[in-house]
């Protein structure tokens, strides 16, 4: 009984740390502007849009924070075989994942705008000294709440997998939540802002993203404080819950049926978020309606 | 000169040829494992066969819609293909590499049903944003009609666009797509798992409860790279979107089916050497 | 909308710098053996600049094959080109001295299969694929070797599964848990390595692409690896050689990125701090 009461006090830990990580993961993407919508801050200038947002290309999401944050869990893993602090071994070991992120997201913005130069667009160094520092610390808050939570997965909860797979593993499911829940709320709400809302982008205005902000030229940490409002805490549920419920069934679960409880309440939950999808789906056009006529079956 | 104008057309043609080439590339393959390694070598390649299989059909069923999608340009997840599968899969042999010592088929199904579980609040979040959102409600651009609910898609698609956010049957076919990555992924991993059990201990000359560490991590490891070459080879065959089990492009599976058991059939060849030579 | 990829001619020819790559690579890795035969670790950094070598010519095998327009992302290459080498690296471990060359011939192997499945069974028909898929497998397992000498300071199968534990401060007990392969490690390298071959072309893609500026990222990219993978060996290996990799990989890596700095200020439009958006007609 006390070794499940103290799962669940970790299940619950950990679940919390995942909602962090998932936010600041979702922000520090946006802020850095990293993943799918990055190819429309790409396609901007060769539209003819010189912009001032910062281009990080550095791959997609998921192997980024997967590298990111193994890097964490690896480095945090070797101080602790130096018998170095758990903790400290884990913030030492973000703090160099951090530094290495950050200078791939220099080399990301330099290289990528140098060969845009054909365009027109020019490399605004204080772009990159202002964007860089941001982008650091909301990386540095995901890599470590990740980290911690792989280490309590593997120290209190006894997962086989040693802390740099867990890093991995954790890191490329971070990064694969936060990117599929916070890229179309980037891409669409922030970069296509003059774009009507409640439909998508039509194909002929891509390239066209929002350039001049509020009171003057906008910048990557706009899109960051808009997107923490909505985007950012989405991913935050969607890692976080993620997270929570794979624990919190395992542990409360496993030893029931000799392991056929924990998949028997696994697939119920799969069918709740099912049925909350659908829900979703039919509210969403029964509220919000078509945007033309049904076509007639016979014409189609 | 335009490299994109230079790309031949990928096509959904199917090469007969290159299949059966294939088959007998397999063949062979299963020939060295029982040649050199019978038994319990060729009992794990079988097992990394059918999981890598498992993990090849299962990410033709996720629905990613690539740069587009994050427009609301097109349906779909907007991440790439290969990473989102990956994703799904690794989160379900998490769950299922702890479920390793209660069984093969606990922990298979356990992968799975984590896998799946991950693609369900994942895309469970992503039609949540859309609709709260961003104001859109999902729409296919591919069918008229949603084959698992009928609802009509044309008139709910905005002007200019491809359709956007998640509907019903590309939902199911992440989940489904979950759950076959999760169950091929642990599939691959508990049988170089039992392999490595039963054969490290004479390799390094120590105890079984010694080497567990390194049988673990080193089968661990072995599973996430071959999800990540299954996932690959997939996206290659789809060529980087696909908006779900809907979709026209799902029909060049048997493809992928081929080419996801030749590559596995190689990586668990050599996985299987390791501990055989 | 997709990205223009156009293929710019120019530079250095893709097989001088694969030949050039190749040799320096196996050159260094044989070079780290010095440490079976002065039974130290002193030579681990040579694991290193082995790897910045695979990288180099690595990232330009994927400049060739994604200048094709593959239809996935970039990134994509270089997880199968590590999927791959990962496989064939601790295969070959196990070869002791001739470990590097087995890597080299069975990546290859594994990468003429995998790119002769892409090419004709999924029907990519894309003129490089076959080879850079096989000099992607090879490029993954040698950088890979390389990683794994640079933390544990041999590349045998017995040296990346065994390590030491002190117990009370002065006995040192072998222990595989604290190992490459034990410890999970394999996945840290796996990583670095994937995101370092493909970031150069990734990052540099554009109609002002230039091979030099790329090659040179490449090398500050596995400098940066070097770095962290130094500070990860502390661990494994005796401190003054894991000091020594430290200090090479930043001095390269310091190097390095400066020179890319000045190489992107060249070839930038303009480098300007704190000015607006140009005035442009029509927008």
């Amino acid at each position: 009984m006390e070794h499940i009461v103290f799962g669940i006090g970790i299940t619950a830990l950990a679940g919390a740390l995942a909602t962090v990580a998932g936010s600041a993961e979702d922000t520090e993407s946006n802020i850095g502007s990293q993943g799918d919508p990055n190819s429309q801050v790409q396609l901007a200038p060769q539209m003819g849009f010189v912009h001032r947002i910062f281009n990080k290309a550095v791959a997609g999401e998921p192997p980024a924070y997967g590298l990111w944050v193994a890097l964490g869990a690896g480095l945090a893993w070797a101080f602790m075989a130096m018998h170095i602090n758990a903790v400290l071994a884990i913030v030492l070991g973000c703090i160099l994942a951090v530094f290495v992120q950050g200078v791939y997201a220099t080399t990301a913005y330099l290289g990528r705008t140098a060969s845009l130069a054909k365009f027109g667009q020019p490399v605004y160094v204080d772009i990159l000294k202002s964007m860089t520092s941001v982008t650091m610390a909301h990386a540095f808050v995901a890599i470590f709440c990740t980290v911690t939570l792989c280490y309590l997965i593997n120290a209190a909860l006894g997962h086989p997998f040693p802390l740099p797979l867990l890093g991995l593993i954790w890191g490329i499911t971070l990064g694969a939540a936060g990117s599929a829940t916070g890229n179309p709320y980037y891409g669409k709400e922030r970069q296509y802002q003059n774009q009507k809302f409640g439909a998508g982008v039509p194909i002929s205005a891509s390239g066209n993203i929002v350039r001049f902000a509020e009171a003057g030229e906008r910048n990557s940490l706009d899109n960051g404080f808009f997107t923490a409002k909505f985007g950012g805490p989405a991913s935050g549920v969607c890692f976080g819950l993620i997270v929570f419920l794979e624990l919190w069934r395992t542990v409360i679960f496993e030893r029931i049926s000799a392991g056929w409880g924990a998949i028997i309440i696994g697939v119920l939950m799969i069918l709740i978020f099912t049925v909350a999808d659908r829900y979703i789906e039919v509210w969403a056009r029964k509220t919000y309606g078509p945007y033309t006529e049904p076509k007639k079956e016979a014409s189609s | 000169m335009s490299a994109v104008a230079a790309k031949p057309a990928a096509g959904g043609a199917m090469n007969p040829t290159a299949m059966a080439v294939g088959v007998v590339m397999l063949i062979i393959l299963l020939a060295i494992a029982w040649k050199m390694a019978p038994g319990l070598g060729l009992m794990a390649l079988i097992g990394v066969i059918i999981g890598g299989v498992l993990i090849g059909f299962g990410v033709h069923f996720v629905p990613v819609g690539g740069a587009p999608a994050a427009m609301g340009q097109a349906p779909g997840i907007a991440t790439g293909v290969a990473m989102l599968a990956a994703g799904a899969g690794v989160a379900g042999l998490f769950g299922g590499a702890w479920a390793a010592d209660q069984g093969l088929v606990v922990a298979v199904v356990t992968g799975a049903v984590g896998g799946g579980l991950m693609m369900a609040i994942t895309c469970m979040l992503v039609n949540f944003v859309y609709v709260f959102g961003m104001g859109i409600p999902a729409a296919s651009g591919k069918v008229l009609k949603d084959p698992i609910t009928g609802d009509s898609q044309p008139e709910y698609k905005s002007q200019g666009t491809e359709g956007h956010g998640l509907p019903f049957v590309s939902f199911v076919g992440g989940v489904i797509g979950g759950l076959l990555g999760g169950a091929g992924g642990t599939l691959i991993y508990i049988e170089l798992l039992n392999l490595y059990k039963a054969t490290l201990p004479t390799v390094l000359k120590a105890s079984a409860g010694d080497i567990l560490p390194v049988a673990v991590a080193a089968a661990g490891m072995f599973a996430i790279a071959l999800f990540l070459v299954n996932a690959v080879l997939t996206a290659y065959n789809i060529t980087g979107t696909i908006e779900g089990p809907h979709d026209p492009k799902f029909k060049r599976w048997p493809r992928a089916i081929v080419a996801s058991a030749v590559a596995s059939a190689l990586c668990g060849l050599v996985a299987v050497l390791i501990v055989s030579i | 909308m997709s990205i223009k990829v156009e293929v710019i001619e120019g530079g250095v020819p893709h097989n001088k710098i694969m030949i050039a790559g190749f040799v320096c690579t196996i050159v260094c890795l044989y070079l780290s053996y010095l440490n079976v035969a002065t039974n130290t670790t002193l030579f681990s950094f040579f694991g290193g600049l082995a790897a910045v070598a695979a990288l180099i010519w690595g990232s330009h095998t994927i400049k060739v094959l994604c200048s094709y327009g593959i239809g996935t992302g970039v990134p994509s290459a270089g997880m199968i080109a590590f999927g791959s080498g990962i496989m064939a690296m601790l295969l070959a471990t196990k070869f002791n001295v001739l470990a590097p060359i087995v890597a080299v011939i069975l990546g290859a192997v594994i990468g003429l299969i995998l790119g002769y499945v892409a090419n004709a069974i999924l029907n990519m028909k894309i003129p490089a694929m076959v080879q850079a898929l096989t000099e992607m497998a090879v490029v993954g397992a040698l950088t890979l070797m390389g990683l794994a000498v640079l933390i544990t300071g041999s590349f045998t199968f017995a040296g990346l599964t065994t390590g030491s534990v002190m117990v009370m401060g002065f006995i040192s007990v072998p222990s595989y848990q604290v190992s490459f392969i034990g410890g999970g490690l394999t996945a840290v390298a796996f990583l670095l390595g994937a995101i370092a071959i493909q970031h150069p072309f990734n990052a540099c893609l554009g109609p002002g692409w230039k091979q030099d500026r790329m090659l040179m990222l490449t090398a500050e990219c596995g400098f940066l690896s070097m770095i962290v993978a130094a500070v990860m060996s502390f661990a494994m290996v005796n401190a003054i050689a894991a000091l020594i990799s430290l200090i090479v990989a930043l001095i390269g890596w310091g190097y390095t990125y400066h020179q890319y700095i000045l190489l992107s200020k060249r070839d930038a439009f303009a480098w300007l701090d704190t000015k607006p958006i140009p005035e442009m007609e029509g927008h």
